[in-house]
Formats: C-alpha cells, sequence, structure tokens
C-alpha cells in the first residue's frame, strides 16, 4: 500500500476520532470555557458535573428507560427469532422485514406518531409514552442479535438432549437458552446503548420532570458553554469503548450492527 | 420442530407489539395530518389537505425541504468519497488491525450523538481549533463562520453516517474472490487501477445499500442540524419540532412528518425494488463480475 494512500487514511481516522478525542480533552480545561488543548489542566469539572442534579437525575432516568425497555424486548424478540430461524411458511420474510421496519422509519417520526397515539388514547404517564417508544427502537436490534446467535448454534445437542428424555421445554431452558446466552447479553448491550443515548424519539416524550440524560445535555449547550457537559461525554464515552469492546469479544461488533 | 399452536404462541406477541406501538401510532399520525390544523389550537377534527396545500404552496416549506434534500445527497456523496477508501484499507489489513478499525470506524454509532456534537461545537466554533489554528498560521484574520452553517450540519452528518457506509461497502468487499485482484496485478495493474477498475465495481451492491441507508439516515437526523446549523427550522426534522414545540400545530406538523416518513422509507422501498429488478443482489454482483 502507497505512502498516500495511508496517509489519507490517517487522516480519515484523524476527522472520526476527532469530536470524541477533543470531548475528553476539553474535559480537563481549567477555564470555564470548553478548549482544546487546554491552555490550563484540571479535574474539577468532574465533581461539578456530578453535583448538578440536572445530570444525575437525568442519568438515573436514562438508565431505568434502557434497562426496562430493553428487558421488556427480549422474551418478544426471543420467541419472534425461534420461529424465523427455525421454520420456513410463506410470509417468513415479510414478517421478519415488518420487525425489522422499526429500523427504517426515521425516529423523530416515531417520537411523534407515539406522543400522538398515547395521547389520543388517554396514555398521559411520561414514563408509560418513554418505555412504549424505547420498547420499539431497541427491539429490532434484540430481534436480529438473538436470531444470529440462533442461527450459529450446533443443533446437534438439542437433538442429544431430545434423544436423552428431555421434554421440549427443558431442552430450550437446559440447552437453548445457555447457547445463545452470549447473543442475549450482546443485543441487550446494544440495545442499551441505543436506548440510553437516543435523543429523537424521547425528544416529545418527556416533560420538565422527567428528562434523559443526552436531551438534558442538549438543553444545557443550548445555553452554557463551560466543560461540565465534557466531563460528563467523557464518562459516556468510557462506558461506550467498554460496551464496545465487550460486544467485539461477545459476538463481533459489525454482527450486532448488521454489517 | 415447532408445531403450528407453538409457532403462532411465539410469533404473535411481537407482531403485537410493533403493531401497537408503530403501526397504529403511525396510522393516527397520518389521521392527524388531515385534520383541521391551527397554530397554537389544539387539534380539530374533520378531513382537509389544507396541510399538504400549504406544504407544497408556500415557499419557505419547500425551500426546507429542498435544502434537506440537497444536504442529504451531499452527505451521501461525501461519505460515499471516503467511505470507500476506508472499507477498502480495512478489508486488505490484517484480521487483528481490522478488528481495531471496526471499533474506532463504528465509534461514532457508539457514542452519543449529543457528544460528538459538542465535540464539533469545540472544533469548529469561532474559538474553535480549526479558527485557532488559521488564525495562528496567519490564513485568515477574523475567524470564519463554520458553527452553525451548513457546512457544519454536512460535516456533522458525514461523521455519524459513515459507519453505515463503511460496513456495507466492507461487506461487499469481504464477498469478493481476492484472486480477481492478484490477477489484475500480475496482469500489470497497479494499486490504484485495480482499486478503480476491479475491486470498485465488484462491490457495486455495497455501494448501493450503503449508500440508501446513509441518506434515509440523513433526511431524518435531528440533532446535528439542530445543535451544528444555523437557528430556527433549517431542516425538515427541526421544522417539524417547531411545529410541535414552538407552534402547538400539531396537524400541520404530522403532515410534514408524514412527508418525511415517505422519503425515508420511499428512498430504502425504491432500493429493494430496483435490487430485485436486477435480480438480487447476489446475483448483480455475479452480473457485474462477469463484466468487469
Amino acid at each position: 500500500m502507497s505512502i498516500s494512500f495511508r496517509l489519507l487514511i490517517a487522516a480519515l481516522i484523524i476527522f472520526i476520532l476527532a469530536p470524541i478525542v477533543v470531548v475528553v480533552f476539553a474535559s480537563f480545561s481549567a477555564t470555564g470555557v470548553a478548549e482544546f488543548p487546554p491552555s490550563e489542566w484540571s479535574t474539577k469539572w468532574y465533581p461539578h458535573a456530578l453535583s448538578q442534579r440536572l445530570f444525575t437525575e437525568s442519568a438515573v432516568t436514562s438508565a431505568w428507560l434502557a434497562l426496562v425497555s430493553t428487558s421488556i424486548g427480549v422474551p418478544f424478540a426471543l420467541g419472534a427469532a425461534l420461529v424465523l430461524v427455525r421454520t420456513r411458511f410463506p410470509g417468513r420474510d415479510a414478517i421478519q422485514t415488518f420487525l425489522l421496519t422499526p429500523l427504517i422509519v426515521p425516529s423523530i417520526v416515531i417520537g411523534l406518531s407515539i406522543l400522538l397515539a398515547f395521547s389520543a388514547a388517554g396514555i398521559r404517564e411520561v414514563p408509560m409514552r418513554l418505555i412504549g417508544a424505547h420498547v420499539l427502537v431497541t427491539f429490532p436490534y434484540l430481534v436480529r442479535t438473538i436470531m444470529a446467535s440462533l442461527t450459529r448454534i450446533d443443533r446437534s445437542v438439542e437433538e442429544a438432549a431430545l434423544t436423552l428424555g428431555a421434554g421440549h421445554f427443558m431442552t430450550f431452558w437446559k440447552i437453548t437458552v445457555p447457547l445463545i446466552r452470549p447473543g442475549i447479553i450482546a443485543g441487550m448491550l446494544f440495545a442499551f446503548i441505543v436506548s440510553f443515548d437516543n435523543v429523537s424519539v424521547s425528544l416529545f416524550l418527556t416533560n420538565v420532570k422527567l428528562n434523559t440524560l443526552p436531551l438534558a445535555i442538549l438543553n444545557y449547550v443550548e445555553y452554557n458553554y463551560d466543560p461540565s457537559v465534557a466531563a460528563i461525554s467523557t464518562m459516556l464515552i468510557a462506558f461506550s469503548l467498554l460496551a464496545a469492546v465487550v460486544l467485539e469479544r461477545l459476538v463481533g461488533l459489525r454482527r450486532v450492527v448488521g454489517g | 420442530m415447532l408445531s403450528l399452536r407453538s409457532r403462532v404462541l411465539l410469533m404473535a406477541p411481537a407482531i403485537i407489539v410493533v403493531t401497537a406501538l408503530l403501526v397504529l401510532p403511525l396510522g393516527y399520525l397520518i389521521r392527524t395530518s388531515f385534520f383541521i390544523g391551527e397554530a397554537g389550537m389544539p387539534p380539530q377534527g374533520g378531513a382537509t389537505i389544507a396541510n399538504y396545500a400549504k406544504l407544497f404552496s408556500d415557499t419557505f416549506y419547500i425551500r426546507i425541504l429542498g435544502k434537506t434534500l440537497w444536504l442529504s445527497f451531499l452527505v451521501t456523496v461525501v461519505a460515499t468519497i471516503i467511505g470507500y477508501p476506508l472499507a477498502n484499507f480495512m478489508w486488505r489489513v490484517s484480521k487483528k488491525w481490522r478488528g481495531i478499525l471496526t471499533i474506532i470506524v463504528m465509534s461514532p454509532l457508539l457514542v452519543s450523538i449529543v457528544v460528538s456534537s459538542y465535540g464539533w461545537l469545540v472544533i469548529l466554533g469561532s474559538t474553535g481549533i480549526i479558527n485557532n489554528s488559521l488564525i495562528w498560521l496567519g490564513i485568515v484574520e477574523i475567524p470564519l463562520k463554520i458553527m452553525f452553517t451548513d457546512i457544519a450540519i454536512v460535516i456533522g452528518l458525514t461523521h455519524i453516517v459513515l459507519p453505515f457506509m463503511v460496513l456495507s461497502i466492507l461487506a461487499a468487499l469481504e464477498r469478493i474472490d481476492p484472486v480477481l485482484a492478484e490477477a489484475a496485478k500480475t496482469l500489470g495493474a497497479n494499486d490504484l487501477r485495480t482499486a478503480w477498475f476491479v475491486t470498485l465495481p465488484l462491490a457495486l451492491p455495497g455501494f448501493l445499500a450503503g449508500t440508501t441507508i446513509v441518506f434515509s439516515l440523513a433526511v431524518s437526523a435531528y440533532v446535528t442540524p439542530a445543535v451544528l446549523g444555523a437557528s430556527g427550522p433549517n431542516f425538515i426534522t427541526t421544522l417539524i419540532f417547531q411545529q410541535f414545540v414552538s407552534l402547538f400545530n400539531w396537524p400541520l406538523g404530522a403532515a410534514i412528518a408524514a412527508m418525511l416518513l415517505v422519503v425515508a422509507i420511499g428512498i430504502v422501498f425504491l432500493y429493494v425494488r430496483l435490487f430485485s429488478r436486477l435480480g438480487g443482489p447476489a446475483v448483480h454482483a455475479q452480473n457485474v463480475a462477469a463484466r468487469a
């Protein structure tokens, strides 16, 4: 590979990493303005950010929302994935496409339609609306990762269990589920990130009392330019990096995204 | 083998969930777009096409829609141009490096979009890295206005959608028989010629998939235009937000959202139709390979 090609790749990698790296550096700035590179270094923005209830409360909201939505989706996704992977019937592809549609519908449209429909149905509680919307947007990722892990397991182990007298339910619970557990965990982890980072779906569904972390950050940067957002962001980056490594180890990152 | 009864029992809940949370709400959104809309008023019943008529007659809305499509097109072009060298590089390096590069390339997806938008703010702002360096180098005297312009939107959006482009092209490259590139080299083609005349045409299905996903994602992006673009409605999504949150004109907002839905899904539908006409991606790839 030629030198110029390698230089081009290096430049593109800088482009990809630039906004992320800059945020990490800016979080250690001692001045009141996020700058790169910082003229003076300090870690004071971390305690400052963590002392603001705006961030801590919304982080808790985002975490439970992601956990609840992802957990609700798993049994539904598991059932659907079992049928889609193990049986062939007319309309199977259509059903699979249908379950993955939330991926191609713009998330801002999903958020709006949930707002309108839930309001019309008399459901005005913010947590209900948020959970409904987040179950929907995380669902395709769960279906896809669980399908991928079901496809790859060795069926003969299950057949052996059945031959040895285990019932269908016993075989599923003791053999199939443990075999696909890494796939389920990876799917849940990625779905958790998708939910936790989501902005466009939650945009119309939160209120002043109950906000998610990304929306709180978005509101904050509208009026403030201090590095406390950079500190919060750096913590999020650390979490994402950790999740990326775990996902890569468990099933491979590209399989989760469907590349 | 699963019995018919257990198949239905396993499948039905998932279908019900997606129907209840997606199909019915979308239906109601479209219904709302035909309500009589008045800024600041609760949506009233009735059936009117006035909201759509307004969208297609008022130049204010046409301009924003046109700008959204134009900027999304630019993003798709830029992402294609820089996505191919990256995918080509990842395809040629060792498995270990490919893993590391996958994490790097996918990082815009894994890191919250709010975080990377904030990063662009620090880079592109009037006291940001770019302007400070340009001033320090003496190239400009007053800071360039990059932040809060369309250029900032294109930069930010390209960054977000790039992973999908790279991974689509890479998936297509991985299906190519490596012997073909070797043959080209044996016959005297250099790296660049091989990449341009042999690998590129073979990876065409990946490009088509990538451009489809990228364009569809770009038109429906909200955070990037909201944070990096000029204030006020500058994109179809920020226009929807304004109609709903600032002007409380739900029916008009619903009509714009319905239009966005048609554009975003339409492009994916078009791609699927185009491919089935060509005989599916696999057959298509073989056709291209035969001609190359």
